[in-house]
């Protein structure tokens, strides 16, 4: 068996034990409706760590998706308000805003050799300021929050039979990309792009057109992030989705795509996002304080990386090992 | 025996060094010593025992067996790079252990900064004064406040050669101390290497510029093959001995070398005066299919640069390249499409994706043929993978094997197999086989040939004599940048090349 998939057996068996837990614990969380919400929280964190496990695999970081959101989600709703132009025109525009910010991020990063978290982060004050400046206020300056009253776009937060939406969207979305990442020569640009740029260069990959299109990519995830949030809230914030990061990293990390590049794939982190919708979920069923639930995801994300090194190392001593037998049996070979 | 070395002229003892790592004997027997105020180089070709030597004194490895004696004190086996230090050992490297961002006066006294009895916080005024007063004293053009960062290579390595003398170190190695400084700088060196020895300071010199080693040596102890060939009192250095001891093959066996033959037919390559400012000048060759062509040279002579703008990695300033007798701008897009396959130099930083399956790096130099409108074919790509696995008999023969994973001679033999699977026209390679085990070089070796004989062009760049020699229908020589020789008639052997690569081109030989 693969590491990725022992991983994910072992993630799964661990769900699958929690779950049993909190189903014995509180009568609440066996319901098809808790059991749905979590797919929700979910799938909302979801669809942007599948945007961030690509620029992870490339061994980048992307600190403004929760900024992105934010820009997104004030840019759609306010807009659609005023504009009242149709919202399955108006969608793609939206998602537009992502394509723009990830081409910026992208454009630095890979133009003036600059670090992807520095970029990145700095992006993300300039977003979150635009959020701000771009919030409806009124006559005394406070920000009005407008609400959304378009059937389409409240449709993105609904449900189809007792699934929502976005659950659907984010399954879709994994799938696709996942597709994409295993099968297309661009997808295999990725990869190596991460494990090794220089040997990727020698190969004729253009690393530049690489880095700037997982970029873009995260970006475009954020943008889907934010009209499914808003959708759901029905209205936006100029503070929606900012400190999402953190979750989105626990996801990816726990899904198997580490920080050095190279490794990584979309199932894993579909079940991290799943695994960490779960935990919170249950520390809200428990009725423990919700000011718990950061605490435990910096901590799982501190845990995982620690499992994650210690098994490298065991995983290299056998490598060792195996090599060094390997090169035995060939000299006994030579010697007979 | 102790008091021979205590009071006697004897610095550095060494008596029956022996060291092997896995396998082959890499240090047999080694008796070697440096006296106090000695310049003594070490001399031998790539994989003689310089390396291992150097790191059994300055405690990096431990030996297998032996005897080490320094100043006086037995040295037990396995000793820490910290108490060769405390005892006077200094390595001199160029700029690596220094930090940027600090001072010139902040890097000679790091970890023992001079400091106020209360409160112990650093004396950052005495520290200074002394640091200037020891760079006055050997009149080096520094000042102590100056940032590393602002400095040349050269000031760097002085920077290293005062911390040193701060540590009070008695014995400097210097491991290929010139490699990358200008001839001036160079002499700047020289003389505060004689100027070390007129205090009483020994300095072991690695080098593998013969010149250098003439001038500066007062010793020469040469390596071969794990073993010592030689040591020549200063009166007895003669170039060509040297070289001759180093390849050492008595002289009619030497004379053995391979016959150089120019191969007629089909030109595959032909370069016009292709220049790039500082790395090369003006180099032009012709390349026919079915021809192994060896460059020669030292390192840092510019062959991997000149290869490099060849495949369309680096640009190049003026020239021109024929490829296949049509005018030829480089890109590694169109060499890859055009037939031209390149392994580079440097193994783990260039060539493979070590967290990523074998399959994968064989599939991503092939991706053109493996993909179908987008979409990369898995089935193929395996079958890729297989056959390139089979066809250079990789071991373990896992596909799914992270190349990182692999012993250095199956992942250079990934590396060559992801281009021996394609239709290849041209192959250029770049020191294919550093760090490979003797197995795997030979299985190298019958793969190359076996190309050149199916019709493929091929530059093999190597700084390994033996495997020049034995592969290249014809050898080119470069020497800073310009090619200072063309074997392509009659026998040459390593000898011959290695007097090229030095500059020493006829003058020496009888």
């Amino acid at each position: 068996m693969s590491l990725a998939a022992l991983r994910r057996l072992i993630l799964i068996g661990l769900m699958l034990a929690i779950g049993a837990a909190l189903a014995t614990a509180h009568h609440v969380f066996l319901t098809m409706g808790n059991l749905m919400t979590i797919l929700q929280q979910g799938s909302l964190t979801g669809i942007l760590a599948i945007g961030f496990t690509l620029v992870m695999i490339t061994a980048g970081i992307d600190m403004s998706i929760g900024a992105v959101v934010a820009v997104t989600s004030m840019v759609a709703v306010n807009f659609l308000s005023y504009t009242k132009i149709p919202v399955l025109l108006f969608l793609p525009l939206s998602l537009f805003v992502g394509v723009v910010v990830g081409s910026l991020n992208g454009f630095f990063i890979t133009r003036f050799k600059l670090p992807e978290f520095i970029v990145t982060l700095a992006m993300r004050g300039i977003l979150s300021g635009l959020a701000l400046m771009i919030a409806v206020r009124d006559s005394t300056g406070f920000i009005q929050n407008v609400y959304i009253q378009d059937p389409t776009y409240l449709w993105f937060g609904g449900q189809a039979g007792p699934v929502y939406i976005v659950t659907i969207a984010f399954l879709v979305l994994a799938f696709f990309t996942q597709l994409f990442l295993k099968r297309t020569r661009a997808g295999t640009n990725i990869y190596a792009t991460g494990a090794n740029p220089a040997a990727a260069r020698l190969s004729g990959i253009n690393t530049t057109r690489t880095i700037v299109g997982v970029y873009i990519f995260s970006g475009v995830c954020a943008s889907l992030a934010a009209v499914f949030i808003s959708s759901q809230m029905m209205t936006a914030m100029p503070d929606l989705g900012i400190g999402t990061e953190m979750d989105v990293i626990a996801a990816v990390v726990i899904g198997g795509t580490p920080f050095t590049g190279g490794v990584g794939d979309v199932w894993g982190t579909v079940i991290g996002a799943v695994f960490l919708a779960l935990l919170k979920n249950g520390i809200t069923v428990l009725g423990i304080s919700p000011w718990i639930q950061p605490i435990v995801v910096g901590g799982i994300i501190v845990l995982t990386v620690i499992a994650d090194v210690w098994y490298k190392g065991l995983a290299e001593a056998a490598a060792a090992r195996g090599a060094r037998r390997a090169r035995d049996a060939a000299a006994d070979g030579a010697a007979a | 025996m102790e008091t021979k070395t205590a009071a006697g002229r004897v610095l550095l003892d060494c008596r029956g060094i022996s060291k092997s790592y896995t396998g082959p004997q890499v240090l047999d027997e080694v008796d070697f010593s440096v006296d106090r105020g000695e310049i003594h180089a070490l001399v031998g070709e790539n994989g003689a025992g310089k390396s291992t030597l150097i790191k059994i004194v300055t405690g990096v490895t431990d030996r297998d067996s032996g005897e080490l004696e320094f100043d006086g004190t037995a040295i037990p086996r396995s000793h820490s790079k910290k108490a060769a230090q405390e005892l006077g050992i200094a390595v001199i490297y160029q700029e690596l252990s220094l930090i940027p961002g600090m001072t010139v006066a902040q890097n000679i006294y790091l970890t023992k900064e001079p400091r106020f009895r209360a409160l112990r916080l650093i004396d950052l005024r005495r520290m200074n004064d002394d640091a200037q007063a020891l760079i006055d004293r050997y009149g080096f053009p520094l000042k102590a406040a100056d940032l590393i960062d602002r400095l040349s290579i050269a000031q760097r390595q002085t920077v290293e050669i005062l911390k040193a003398l701060s540590d009070r170190a008695s014995l400097m190695i210097m491991d290929e101390p010139t490699s990358s400084l200008t001839s001036a700088e160079a002499t700047r060196l020289f003389d505060i290497i004689r100027k070390l020895k007129a205090e009483g300071i020994s300095v072991l010199y690695i080098s593998h510029r013969m010149e250098e080693v003439f001038d500066l040596s007062d010793r020469v102890t040469v390596l071969r093959d794990g073993r010592k060939v030689a040591t020549l009192e200063k009166v007895k250095i003669d170039p060509a001995e040297i070289i001759r001891l180093m390849i050492g093959r008595d002289l009619g066996e030497s004379d053995r070398g391979r016959r150089m033959t120019r191969k007629a037919g089909e030109v595959v390559l032909d370069v016009r005066s292709l220049s790039s400012p500082g790395l090369f000048r003006d180099i032009s060759f012709e390349l026919h299919r079915g021809e192994i062509l060896g460059f020669g040279g030292l390192v840092g002579s510019g062959r991997t640069e000149l290869v490099r703008a060849i495949y369309g990695i680096d640009a190049y300033d003026s020239g021109s390249i024929r490829y296949l007798g049509k005018d030829y701008r480089p890109s590694v897009r169109a060499s890859i499409a055009g037939g031209i396959g390149f392994v580079p130099e440097e193994r783990r930083l260039q060539g493979i994706l070590a967290p990523i399956s074998v399959t994968r790096n064989i599939g991503v130099a092939n991706l053109d043929v493996l993909t179908k409108a987008g979409m990369v074919s898995g089935r193929r790509e395996l079958q890729f993978a297989r056959r390139g696995i089979a066809l250079m008999n990789v071991k373990p023969d896992l596909p799914d094997m992270p190349v990182g994973s692999l012993s250095g001679g199956n992942q250079q033999k990934v590396v060559l197999g992801k281009w021996l699977i394609r239709d290849l026209r041209l192959l250029i390679i770049d020191e294919p086989t550093v760090g490979i085990d003797i197995g795997a070089k030979e299985e190298i070796y019958a793969h190359i040939e076996h190309l050149a004989a199916q019709g493929v062009a091929v530059i093999l760049v190597s700084s390994d004599l033996p495997e020049l020699t034995r592969l290249a229908d014809r050898i080119i020589v470069l020497r800073k940048g310009r090619i200072v020789k063309e074997f392509d008639e009659g026998v040459v052997s390593e000898e011959d090349v290695l007097l090229a690569s030095s500059g020493i081109v006829e003058g020496a030989r009888r």
